[in-house]
């Protein structure tokens, strides 16, 4: 257990540190780098509370698709991070303050506070005990059943956001070219090419 | 051992009529390119209609489905209608407009509709988890809508500032449903309604994710103190989607905010009580106040709309059924009332240009008399001024924080609204006795005449059958206490 | 039905003519008025000698309900008795002579029918205040001949001094009514009912009974009449209250003879006539009455000797008669008042009239300073006049004559020293009343003319649309008196008007008078005469006399002529602190306090809210984020501590 315990202090402490670093870090590469940093370590959580699928997920989607694209981002567009800091640092003392006094109530709250009421068990779906089946097995089993309402309407969700996306960005510009299959295997011997004669001395 | 029983999908029909409805048309619209805009237009209102009737028909008793995070009863079916109304009139108003202004894309329906599934899941929702989706499906389909011309720097402007505070938003609502969850064990509606029924006291870790969840829903319904969006996603947006936000998203968020409230969470009522009068009142005041400097149409029916739901709100501050009824009754004449005002400012196009400013009004009654005299109608009954139907409105969500013993609350409502009527009252001066500007542009499209002549005809005609609309709003209201 | 006719024919026409008068033209619209007038005059008549002369029973007509709040019963009604019927005559001849004068007077008047229409409108408001069953009706008719008595007075509103006279005559009116409406709510607190034939009942029961007030026992019926007759002294223009009257005759000379001379000015005895069931019970008003009465019948007269505007030596000679009507009241001769208001309608409207057209003819020349020597020109008019004139001197067998010399007779028979004053004064009122009115004829009609001589050419008898009133009422100021004195202060005194007066039974003042020795008859007639005569012989046999004797008695010439500093003294005592109170309360009270902290207050206040409000929209993404975030920090702070 001793063992669990210092792997759960030390991910959840580099986990705070790295998150702190994101917003303080001067470069933003090396912001978005501490935030991959981040994630690792959140997936690292997972694995120590036994879900090994959520963890995996983690890495996948969050460091392999969404912070690498961040990281794309950061890097292909050329903003001057210097000058958006200016506001950042106008502002700061307010956010602070209003930050701290949040944190503070927080705390009160979360030390004052017992978790008072306990639901009757039956109204939460009942959970398999972990030897049994794995995690993935468990999800895909409630997922499309019991969840199905909640799994499509993120589907939805996502359904939109790609409409927002090619909505908001997508233009069709004069003078692009693109590939057209069709045209390419349709197109005959007689349009294509042609012969002549060339008189001899006098090029094309 | 696991679970695995298809749950019943009958009673979300509507519901998934109109998700399907949403993909097909999308698919029309991709062959047919943007010319097939108007007929995707028209498709969609087809598909609304159709999902009213089925709306419509459904059983009035509650149904629970999809382990009880999907529920359907009369209140969910008052809103529905309401919205779906919403949204057809407003793919109707915008159809010209759209047209005219070069963004015909066909998107722009489908995103209307998709925004529609999302209110549709949002009055139905049950369950912390389906209300935060209910809502990131409505409120998505809305950042693109207000970024939906988006060569007009405006336009973008509106929507990048609505995503960016949205998801702030959205970010206190999640940690109110976490805080909610982490004290109670559960995001049921149910389950927390049987929690809190007889004392039960909420503690204070509770109450603090009440009231961020109260934030996350207040900005939807933009609330004061999480309002600041507003005026410029109004002005930003074009004229038709100003009109969208300004009725049924406010209906559905409203409707979320009363079941909310009203259903699992009335045994703590005196808990959320003082954070709704709170809100109320700096949301009257503050609508009543800013609206007074604006010169832009679409900025001032921000304020107004921030000010209105202010009333509403109200009416939600009692904690009551009758409240509760209140507010449903305030919803169906603010949104008509709002369809007209914005049918009216679609009309009116000086050469061509769509008349922004308050004072290109001047004149309008000696140049097309039966708009203005359309306009006045509903300033009067947004200003509150009896025998129109705004009056009726405000009239039952001030005696329903009456009955409930706010006192101090609906006087401060009163003078609000006093001083409200100001800025309201102030266009039907401009377009009656100032001086008549450039001459409007003539004829008004048929789909606007239409939409005003029904909206102008409910406004009017309410004082005579009010009936309907107040047996229906209250049906409604008693399904959220069982 | 008759007696709704009678009412509303005149209100009909006023309507009518007031609100379609342009439509319908000069013409029509005087016809319409005219002949709605005329005919509610001929079935006054009809009314009169009904009810009056004949058998008739007094009749109720119940019109509607006005007012029903708890005991608070207001109805809409008319009552007629005799009392009733000799107004109704009075008001509707009167009224319908004037409009048909009118018709010739106002010829070149731009604004014909909005005067008929005016002229209507205060005959109907007459006959509500004369029918009224109830103190409230009357009030209604008591503020309608108010409103229609400024808007005539102010006709001519180019002029700023006719507007200046209009609103004097309304303020001074306001005093009066302030104390009538005290006066009625006083009699609903104390009877719970307003209608006279409740309070009536009830008054003898209330009679010797008192409150306290402000520490003071006080007589309830004394306090209440005291009010009541504080409006009649308004309405009346008795001294103190009568400042308005003569200044009034900036209004169009139809106007002073209807209201200022016939109608209205008698509102007020009508009302202590009408409400003698209650001042009967309260003999300390009645002395009061008395005294005021008196003391403006001689005031009055002393003032008309030395005005030289035509008009107004009228009108101060009608303050002197009504304050002989008031004496008559307070002595409880009613009937002899009553008929004094009676032959004095007729002999104060023809000398009006008369005047009018003497103006008409001098083309609006008023003042008699530069008359004279009319008499060859319009032959007719001066006999006309000279017939008004000793009716108004009380000459034998004119009209005059009978309720005057009633009225000298009922103070000489009355006890105490109140009746004395009232002897005293009524005498040298009778002497000065022949000396100013034949001075006014002397002036006017006889000696060297001292008008401008083109002026003198132009002038003519008036037209036969003016004529023929005049000899209608030249004929009643001769012969009314002669036919009706049996019937008002004669043998047939009970019968004619039965209930309709009481008289308390230990004192019968018309009884005693008849009992006046015969030598006393020729008193007044002998003083009359040698007025007449005196003025004879100061203004046509020795025109420098009275000149002579104003510089010889300069100050009492200057205190005369400038009407006892009456209006300077209220100037000074009323006029100017209430117009220093009302600019400093308007500057400092209004503009400063409730302005500056009320509306324009207000008004800086939401702009400057509005302006606030809109700057809080910046645009920033920033800050509205932290608007949002220090919000929810706020409520949730608000929950820590309060909660």
């Amino acid at each position: 257990m001793i063992v669990q315990a210092i792997a759960f202090y030390l991910f959840a402490a580099i986990i705070i540190a790295s998150a702190v670093m994101v917003i303080a870090a001067r470069n933003p590469v090396h912001s978005v780098l501490f935030l991959i940093l981040a994630f690792f370590n959140a997936a690292g959580l997972f694995v120590l509370v036994g879900a090994e699928f959520l963890a995996m997920i983690m890495v996948i989607v969050y460091v392999g698709a969404v912070a690498v694209l961040f990281l794309f981002v950061v890097m292909m567009l050329d903003i001057n991070f210097v000058e958006l800091r200016q506001g950042f640092l106008n502002y700061l003392p307010v956010g602070a303050l209003i930050g701290l006094i949040l944190m503070i109530e927080l705390i009160f709250v979360l030390t004052a506070g017992t978790v008072t009421p306990v639901v009757p068990a039956a109204t939460g779906a009942p959970i398999p005990a972990i030897g049994q089946v794995t995690n993935t097995e468990a999800l895909g089993a409630v997922l499309y059943t019991r969840y199905i309402y909640l799994f499509q309407a993120s589907g939805m969700i996502l359904f939109v956001a790609m409409i927002g996306a090619i909505v908001l960005t997508l233009r069709s510009r004069d003078g692009v070219r693109r590939q057209d299959a069709g045209k390419q295997t349709g197109r005959t011997r007689a349009e294509s090419v042609e012969v002549r004669k060339v008189a001899p001395g006098g090029g094309v | 051992m696991i679970e695995s029983r298809l749950p019943d999908f009958m009673t979300a029909l509507p519901e998934i009529w109109l998700a399907g409805a949403a993909m097909l048309l999308l698919l029309i619209g991709v062959f047919r390119g943007n010319g097939g805009t108007r007929m995707v237009s028209w498709l969609a209102v087809v598909a609304i209609a159709v999902a009213f009737v089925m709306v419509a028909v459904s059983p009035a008793e509650r149904e629970v489905t999809f382990a009880g995070m999907f529920v359907s009863d009369s209140f969910a079916k008052f809103a529905k209608e309401l919205v779906l109304i919403g949204s057809a009139a407003t793919i109707i108003m915008s159809l010209g407009y759209i047209r005219r202004e070069g963004m015909e894309r066909f998107e722009f329906p489908i995103l209307i509709l998709t925004a529609t599934v999302g209110m549709m899941l949002m009055v139905s929702a049950n369950d912390l988890i389906a209300l935060y989706l209910g809502l990131e499906l409505q409120s998505l389909s809305l950042y693109v809508l207000a970024a939906f011309k988006r060569d007009s720097l405006r336009s973008t402007e509106a929507g990048l500032k609505y995503f960016v505070l949205g998801a702030l938003s959205s970010g206190m609502l999640l940690y109110g449903c976490s805080l909610i969850y982490g004290f109670t064990g559960t995001t049921n509606f149910d389950s927390l309604t049987t929690l809190f029924q007889g004392d039960a006291q909420a503690g204070i870790g509770l109450v603090f994710g009440i009231v961020f969840l109260i934030a996350g829903l207040a900005f939807k319904i933009s609330a004061v103190p999480f309002h600041m969006w507003t005026p410029d996603v109004y002005e930003g947006a074009t004229t038709p989607i100003t009109a969208f936000f300004a009725a049924a998203p406010k209906v559905a968020a409203m409707s979320l905010f009363v079941r909310v409230l009203i259903s699992p969470l009335v045994g703590v009522a005196a808990q959320w009580q003082q954070v709704i009068v709170a809100i109320a009142i700096a949301s009257m005041l503050l609508g009543a106040f800013a609206a007074i400097r604006q010169t832009n149409i679409k900025r001032l029916m921000a304020y107004s709309s921030i000010g209105h739901m202010g009333f509403a709100l109200v009416g939600l501050a009692a904690g009551t059924t009758d409240g509760a009824q209140s507010v449903m009754t305030y919803l169906a004449i603010y949104m008509v009332m709002n369809l007209g005002t914005f049918a009216a400012i679609l009309a009116m196009k000086v050469k061509g240009e769509m008349v922004e400013n308050v004072s290109d009004l001047s004149g309008l009654a000696r140049t097309q008399p039966m708009l203005a005299f359309v306009l006045a109608v509903f300033m009067f009954s947004l200003a509150g001024i009896p025998p129109l139907a705004g009056f009726f409105a405000k009239f039952y969500v001030f005696k329903a924080a009456i009955d409930a013993g706010l006192f101090t609350l609906a006087i401060v409502g009163v003078l609000a609204s006093v001083v409200g009527a100001f800025y309201y009252i102030r266009i039907i001066k401009v377009m009656y006795f100032d001086e008549p500007g450039d001459a409007f542009d003539l004829p008004v499209a048929g789909e606007l005449r239409l939409v005003m002549t029904v909206t102008g005809l409910f406004t009017l005609l309410f004082v005579v059958f009010p009936t309907p609309i107040l047996a229906w709003a209250q049906g409604a209201a008693a399904a959220l206490i069982p | 039905m008759i007696y709704v006719l009678i009412v509303f024919l005149p209100a009909l026409a006023a309507v009518l003519v007031g609100l379609l008068g342009r439509r319908l033209g000069d013409r029509a619209s005087q016809l319409l008025t005219c002949l709605a007038v005329t005919a509610s005059a001929l079935l006054s008549l009809v009314v009169f000698f009904d009810i009056a002369l004949g058998s008739g029973e007094p009749q109720r007509v119940q019109l509607l309900t006005w007012i029903l709040s708890e005991e608070l019963r207001v109805q809409w009604a008319l009552y007629v008795d005799t009392l009733t019927a000799v107004m109704l005559v009075v008001v509707n001849v009167v009224s319908a002579l004037v409009h048909w004068y009118s018709i010739g007077y106002m010829d070149h008047d731009p604004h014909k029918p909005r005067f008929m229409a005016y002229l209507s409108l205060f005959t109907f408001a007459m006959l509500m205040l004369v029918t009224a069953d109830n103190l409230v009706q009357m009030f209604f008719g008591w503020e309608g001949v108010g409103l229609a008595s400024y808007l005539l007075i102010g006709f001519w509103y180019e002029k700023p001094s006719a507007n200046a006279a209009a609103i004097k005559a309304f303020v001074v009116n306001r005093v009066g009514d302030f104390g009538f409406a005290l006066g009625i709510f006083g009699i609903f607190f104390v009877f719970g009912a307003v209608d006279f034939a409740s309070i009536f009942q009830t008054a003898p029961n209330v009679a010797g009974k008192t409150w306290t007030f402000l520490g003071m026992q006080l007589d309830i019926l004394t306090t209440l009449t005291m009010l009541l007759f504080v409006g009649a002294m308004g309405k009346s223009a008795q001294l103190f209250l009568h400042t308005w009257l003569p200044d009034a005759m900036e209004g169009p000379t139809p106007v002073s003879a209807l209201i200022h001379a016939a109608t209205m000015v008698t509102a007020g005895v009508f009302m202590v006539c009408r409400l003698s069931p209650v001042f009967e019970y309260a003999p300390d008003t009645l002395a009061v009455v008395t005294i005021i009465g008196a003391s403006t019948a001689f005031f009055a007269a002393t003032v008309g000797l030395v005005q030289n505007d035509i008009k107004r030596i009228v009108a101060y000679s009608t303050c002197s008669q009504l304050g002989y009507m008031f004496m008559a009241v307070g002595l409880s001769a009613y009937s002899a008042a009553m008929f004094h208001l009676f032959t004095h309608a007729f002999f104060k409207a023809l000398l009006f009239l008369g005047s009018g057209a003497v103006i008409h003819a001098l083309h609006d020349e008023q003042d008699i300073r530069r008359m004279g020597g009319l008499w060859s020109i319009m032959p007719l008019t001066g006999i006309m006049m000279w017939a008004g004139t000793l009716s108004l001197a009380g000459i034998p067998f004119f009209s005059g004559y009978y309720s005057k010399d009633l009225i000298v007779e009922v103070a000489f028979a009355g006890h105490g020293l109140v009746a004395q004053y009232a002897f005293w004064m009524a005498l040298i009122g009778v002497f000065l009343t022949a000396f100013y009115s034949s001075r006014l004829m002397w002036m006017t009609f006889h000696g060297p003319a001292r008008a401008e001589k083109s002026v003198m050419a132009h002038a003519h008898e008036p037209p036969l649309v003016m004529g023929i009133p005049l000899m209608i009422l030249t004929l009643g100021a001769i012969a009314v008196g002669f036919f009706t004195h049996d019937y008002f202060t004669g043998h047939e005194m009970q019968e004619f008007w039965r209930e309709s007066l009481l008289v308390l039974g230990d004192h019968d003042p018309i009884e005693a008078a008849h009992h006046a020795p015969l030598w006393f008859k020729f008193v007044p007639l002998g003083l009359a005469g040698a007025g007449i005569a005196l003025s004879w012989y100061m203004y046509i046999r020795n025109p420098a006399l009275p000149r002579r004797i104003a510089e010889t008695n300069w100050p009492l010439y200057q205190f005369l002529l400038n009407k006892w500093y009456f209006d300077e003294l209220y100037d000074l005592v009323f006029v100017r602190p209430a117009r220093w109170l009302g600019r400093t309360l308007w500057k400092g009270g209004d503009g400063r306090i409730i302005d500056g902290f009320g509306p324009d207050g207000l008004a800086a206040m939401v702009g400057n809210l509005a302006r606030r409000a809109g700057q809080a929209q910046t645009g920033y993404l920033y800050h509205y984020a932290f608007a949002m975030l220090i919000g929810i920090a706020l409520i949730v702070t608000w929950f820590l501590v309060a909660g």
